[in-house]
């Protein structure tokens, strides 16, 4: 049964004085140990109160933005599914053998930006997970027939969704709002790409070849364990892993210079669905107009918002609107959804958005609504860590933005320094016609 | 087929034996504190649910919790709790189920006296908002007409063999009830069914995490403004009995079809023999995991979807959620049910006939030992990973207190351990079964009644692959694709989901 001390250290660092803590000021709560191996792969031990359990996870620097070849959108994706399909030593079947003895939740996912292949287990499965996940980072095997028949498996993924309208804004609003980066595209691709991939298994070596490599690569592991153990296992089994040469060059997106505009008919019964985005900054730990669009997207976007007020609550035009930036390596999308209720009241509510966002240029935050915003961002960050398995995805993020853990101390310390004249000058400066790109999705024709 | 059939006979004669769980007078109360933890978890049950709303009113008991967990106090609006809450990253949620519904609430103990004030009052003085009201019953009817029916087809074919299986018995209305029979719910039947339903013969709290002793008396007291009330009783028949393949084919625009398949099992947690079931559940399609046969026979020989799982109990999952079992969804009648993630609509009905080739394979041969030994050992280490929180473990618990068995995980690990093979293969004979089985498949508009035709011709459904796959899998082939389906043609029907869940 897990316990709860390292939750209690939290608690002395914010108990009493909101989250100040004079000794370091840092959101998260955890002595982070970490090493970096002469081949380049970093490797961060995290000892968590969790007797018995660990989180073991490994971050793979490449996502879909890496798909920079034309066809190959959805490449990162597919490579994720290959990556269980075994190896020499350690067959898929044996492989999955070895996950199932251990009693482990064993999984993966694909975004933007990164891979992460992620394991929860026993602790005293540490060594195991050890040998059998740098065993397939580094000497991956499957055949052309292996290769054929997962591309079913993706084609499936991508039909799960399929009738959830928002994979198709997803799509279409990308695609619109890109011309040149690889954002371009969803994670899962292209569906013409997608129902290629059974023709690419010699560009999926390749692929393997130039990402699956230790300096492009961290391992993560949170919970019951000792740093100096993780790390002698982690050379001893990752050592052999051989470092990479590719460069990767993703096409950067020029500068929006006109509004642009896309509608989705939609066969199946649905209300409007409103998608409004503007290009805005990408992830820095740095740069204050990152920290600033995400209180801005508090600010107007939160249940606590007056343009929130109006529509969900007084008027009750739409079901929902939300709002934000999501963090990526590159400049990506600041958007915001709406479903509205009556097809009628499309142009109102678009316009009641415009005129949220222009009241942000130039009516300033009070200072009492600012530092409620940044206990609430706080509040929900340290309420997550409750387990290893929440502990290690929320670094996961900051790892594959910048490679760096400790990246997440420094953007809630930016939060606390942003002020109300930051949120005007990133609202002057991203929210712009010409840099907004809007896609509406409407019912087709109605059956009844 | 006879043997069958009067192993459903007994099924039925047990499940028409459910009897209602025993409750206690007054309040109840769960506790598990941890005083080292920063943070406190709330799970109030009221012993109510779906199952509870009256004829005609479907989707009231679900529209009442929303109206307290997005609704106001008799002091403060809705905006204005949103407001308090917003600083301390808090909130309530609803979760309305058949059997119970459950607010569900998390807060860092810097803010749990407010927090629990605010909570408090929501529970015990709503405000009933007319204009909550309003947006709360349009959202609650979207979601079946704009949701439900249209863009979740996941979803769909789930609750359209729920809907199946419970024709005609209280379980047989979705959570959020009718089209129909929220359209005729006023505020006024809101009030009524509150000042009914919450009372202290239903409400059952729940506290985890670092709260102070004395939070629990002072909630024993302020609860008690809830008048005494008697328990929201309902008796459940038997489902229907299941006659050969009943099955529904539901119509919407899409482009993959989504399938699931199931029928009443007549164990529980609380029963000795839900474990050895719940071996066998595992080995054969534990979720979102390449452990089981159906994941590895259709998704891994041959690439037909994305994921194909199998559940001894009611298994809601979705987006987001952890892959584990439910929490604080309890049933006094359960349901095995079979999930096949959507195909390609060429190879639907070969999915259909592999899930069932290998159900009938499981029924007929078992586990093997090394099978149940690899299996058993399995879920005695991943059950452990269930309860990772406060919030989880309180969860289960409760759940275990609902079904009067002990903590759940204890009971796994207990029952587990001394397990034996025959017990599982004893279990999988007697409830499992893959001639009587209802079957739910949403298919593209205008296709339905062909895809019900070529499951009652029984024409042979072959496949064909990209690539070459091993002989083994195309020998497997050759019997999956004419495999015999014994559609019960009198209870098999075309529907368009646009007509579902209206009333």
């Amino acid at each position: 049964m897990m316990k709860t001390a390292g939750l209690t250290l939290l608690i002395l660092l914010v108990a009493c004085s909101g989250f100040s803590r004079p000794e370091e000021n840092k959101i998260f709560p955890y002595k982070i140990h970490q090493t970096t191996l002469e081949n380049g792969l970093k490797v961060i031990a995290i000892p968590f109160d969790s007797p018995g359990i660990v989180a073991y996870y490994t971050i793979v620097r490449t996502g879909s933005r890496n798909e920079v070849e034309p066809g190959k959108s959805g490449f990162a994706h597919f490579f994720e599914h290959m990556m269980f399909r075994g190896t020499e030593r350690y067959p898929k079947d044996k492989f999955n053998a070895m996950l199932k003895s251990i009693g482990a939740d064993n999984n993966a996912y694909t975004s933007d930006d990164q891979t992460v292949y992620h394991t929860v287990a026993s602790a005293a499965a540490l060594e195991t997970m050890m040998d059998i996940e740098s065993d397939r980072f580094m000497n991956l095997k499957y055949t052309e027939e292996d290769f054929k028949t997962e591309s079913g498996a993706i084609l499936g993924e991508y039909n799960k969704s399929s009738s959830n309208p928002f994979q198709t804004i997803d799509e279409k609003m990308r695609e619109i709002a890109f011309g040149e980066h690889t954002y371009r595209h969803t994670t899962i691709g292209f569906i013409k790409d997608i129902e290629d991939m059974p023709n690419q298994y010699q560009y999926s070596l390749t692929f393997f070849d130039r990402w699956y490599r230790p300096e492009n690569c961290v391992v993560l592991v949170v919970g019951d364990v000792q740093p100096d153990n993780v790390f002698a296992l982690a050379k001893k089994y990752y050592s052999a892993w051989k470092h990479g040469t590719y460069k990767l060059d993703v096409p950067q997106e020029p500068p929006q210079t006109a509004e642009k505009t896309g509608t989705i008919p939609w066969k199946a019964k649905t209300l409007p669905i409103l998608t409004i985005a503007y290009h805005g900054p990408a992830f820095s730990d740095k740069d204050i107009e990152y920290a600033a669009m995400e209180l801005l997207s508090q600010c107007v976007f939160s249940e606590t918002s007056d343009l929130y007020h109006n529509l969900v609550v007084d008027k009750q035009l739409v079901e929902f609107v939300q709002g934000g930036n999501e963090d990526h390596r590159d400049p990506y999308l600041f958007s915001i959804f709406s479903r509205v209720k009556d097809p009628n009241n499309i142009a109102l509510v678009r316009d009641a958005i415009y005129a949220a966002l222009e009241d942000t240029k130039s009516n300033p935050v009070t200072a009492e609504r600012l530092e409620g915003i940044k206990a609430h961002l706080k509040y929900q960050y340290a309420m997550s860590l409750n387990s290893p398995d929440p502990v290690a995805n929320s670094l996961a993020t900051y790892i594959e933005l910048t490679g760096d853990p400790e990246s997440v101390n420094r953007v809630y310390a930016m939060f606390d320094r942003v002020t109300p004249q930051d949120i005007m000058s990133v609202a002057k400066k991203y929210f712009t016609p010409q840099n907004r790109t809007v896609v509406t999705l409407q019912q087709q024709e109605v059956k009844q | 087929m006879t043997i069958r059939n009067f192993t459903l006979l007994i099924i039925s004669v047990l499940l028409a034996a459910t009897l209602l769980p025993a409750k206690d007078a007054g309040m109840k109360f769960t506790e598990m504190p941890s005083a080292a933890s920063p943070l406190i978890t709330f799970r109030v049950i009221i012993r109510a649910g779906a199952i509870n709303d009256p004829a005609g009113k479907e989707g009231l008991n679900a529209l009442t919790a929303e109206m307290i967990a997005q609704g106001g106090t008799k002091e403060l609006t809705y905006t204005q709790v949103v407001d308090k809450m917003y600083p301390w990253a808090a909130g309530i949620n609803a979760n309305s189920d058949q059997e119970v519904t459950t607010f569900i609430g998390n807060v860092h103990r810097d803010n749990l006296d407010a927090y629990y004030k605010l909570i408090s009052s929501l529970l015990l003085q709503p405000r009933f908002d007319p204009a909550d009201f309003q947006r709360i019953k349009d959202m609650q009817i979207n979601y079946l007409k704009n949701t439900l029916r249209s863009t979740n087809d996941e979803a769909l074919r789930k609750q359209t063999l729920n809907t199946m299986i419970y024709a005609g018995h209280p379980y047989g209305k979705t959570e959020a009830g009718t089209v129909q029979g929220i359209t005729s719910i006023t505020l006024e039947d809101v009030k009524a069914y509150y000042a009914k339903t919450y009372t202290q013969a239903n409400i059952w709290i729940g506290i985890a995490g670092g709260y102070p002793a004395t939070l629990v008396e002072t909630m024993r007291k302020d609860f008690a403004a809830l008048p005494a009330g008697q328990p929201n009783t309902v008796t459940l028949a038997s489902p229907p009995q299941v006659s050969g393949m009943e099955v529904t084919v539901v119509e919407k625009p899409t482009r993959a079809y989504a399938v699931s398949m199931g029928y009443p099992v007549s164990v529980t947690r609380k029963d000795k023999d839900f474990y050895p079931l719940l071996v066998a559940g595992s080995y054969f399609g534990e979720h979102r995991s390449f452990n089981g046969v159906l994941m590895n026979r259709l998704r891994g020989d041959r690439g037909l979807n994305y994921g194909d799982y199998a559940y001894v109990e009611k298994f809601v999952g979705g987006l987001g959620q952890p892959p584990f079992p439910n929490l604080n969804t309890p049933l006094r009648q359960q349901f095995f049910s079979i999930w096949l993630r959507p195909m390609p609509p060429d190879r639907t009905l070969f999915g259909i006939r592999d899930a069932l080739f290998e159900l009938k394979n499981l029924v007929e041969k078992g586990l093997s030992k090394e099978d149940f030994e690899q299996t058993r050992k399995f879920v005695l280490n991943y059950s452990k990973l269930w309860a990772a929180t406060a919030s989880r473990r309180l969860g289960y618990k409760m759940d275990s207190e609902f079904y009067g068995s002990e903590y759940y995980i204890d009971r796994i690990d207990q029952e587990l351990k001394t397990m034996t093979v025959e017990d599982v293969n004893a279990a999988i004979k007697k409830y499992l079964n893959p001639d009587n089985i209802k079957i739910a498949v949403v298919v593209d508009e205008g296709k339905g009644q062909a895809f019900l035709s070529s499951m009652i011709s029984n024409a042979p459904s072959p496949i064909t692959y990209q690539s070459p796959v091993g002989q083994s899998i195309l020998d497997q082939d050759k019997l999956i694709q004419t495999f015999t389906l014994t559609i019960n043609k009198d209870k098999s029907v075309v529907v368009n989901a646009k007509d579902l869940f209206e009333k």
